[in-house]
């Protein structure tokens, strides 16, 4: 971001806190990719994840007046986004996986890789639980370090770096095991 | 692998869009609470002490009432105690006139 755009931003945020509906809404604009995405990554239900993201802007309205700077903008709606999600989750007595076949949103753009191992990453962190699932999100959608991630989840940074490490060890064995089941399904077959 | 797979994660997991009209949307239900909610935030205790401060004024109204029908009950039994005891009286010294009309020593005292 350019320091114009930042300036930009200072002067929606500041419009928006004097009760201005189109600065409000030029902020929604711009930051409903991020707090839907999490959202949807967090509920895995695109309905949820709309109502979601919904009401973290809703309650951004009413804390405009507390949000001093756009980086105080992005970490708190990272924030209570995250909170939101997983009080959610918590709440339903267990969450539903979601199956391999169902078409999740794949990203806007085409995106390089492996589009299938992909589908099978974003069914995986699914089923990891909430809290887990908040910090690799956090880390690989939102790109932040695990600091960034302690301070947003108000969490030790060491609880941090074993929800990473354990999760991306899950996440390794689960695609190595696929693998390896696919492949040995595909020897079984007979000629 | 571990960069292969971070690499992977952070392709899955680009941000993506919500369905066409997320803002409208987000500021149609703003208006809708807004007006759905008259008082601002700060004030919406107000209506609850409201109506806890009638509820105690019943109370209290109903309370007050009731002592005043004890009351009221109360000094009717002593009305009527009053207008027993003054009947009693009344009849024993009516009866006492009387008495001291018919004896002779009244009936002699008239001719003298």
């Amino acid at each position: 971001m350019t320091d114009g755009d930042a300036c930009s931003v200072c002067d929606a945020l500041a419009r928006a806190r004097a009760g201005d509906t189109a600065a409000f809404a030029a902020l929604v604009r711009q930051h409903q990719r991020a707090v839907y995405s999490l959202a949807l990554r967090m509920l895995s239900d695109r309905h949820k994840a709309e109502d979601l993201a919904q009401e973290v802007f809703i309650r951004l309205h009413r804390k405009l007046a507390t949000v001093q700077s756009d980086t105080h903008l992005r970490f708190w709606l990272r924030q209570v986004t995250s909170r939101l999600a997983i009080d959610r989750l918590r709440r339903e007595p267990r969450h539903e996986l979601v199956p391999i076949t169902e078409d999740l949103p794949l990203a806007s753009e085409p995106a390089p890789g492996d589009p299938l191992l992909q589908r099978q990453l974003r069914v995986l962190i699914a089923q990891l639980p909430p809290a887990a699932r908040a910090v690799v999100l956090l880390r690989y959608q939102e790109d932040l370090d695990p600091t960034e991630i302690a301070r947003t989840l108000e969490m030790p940074i060491n609880t941090v770096k074993s929800h990473l490490k354990r999760s991306l060890e899950q996440l390794r064995e689960r695609i190595t095991g696929a693998a390896d089941a696919t492949a040995s399904g595909r020897d079984a077959t007979p000629l | 692998m571990s960069n292969d797979l971070e690499k992977e994660l952070r392709a899955a997991l680009r941000h993506v869009d919500p369905a066409p009209g997320f803002a409208s949307r987000v500021s149609a239900r703003i208006d809708s609470e807004r007006h759905g909610r008259w008082l601002p935030a700060r004030y919406r205790w107000i209506p609850a002490a409201l109506a806890a401060s009638v509820m105690l004024c019943l109370i209290a109204g109903y309370g007050w009432h009731w002592r005043r029908e004890q009351q009221g009950l109360e000094a009717r039994q002593q009305l009527l105690e009053a207008l027993r005891l003054t009947g009693e009286k009344l009849d024993v010294a009516y009866r006492g006139v009387q008495d001291v009309s018919k004896s002779p020593a009244s009936g002699n005292a008239g001719n003298t």
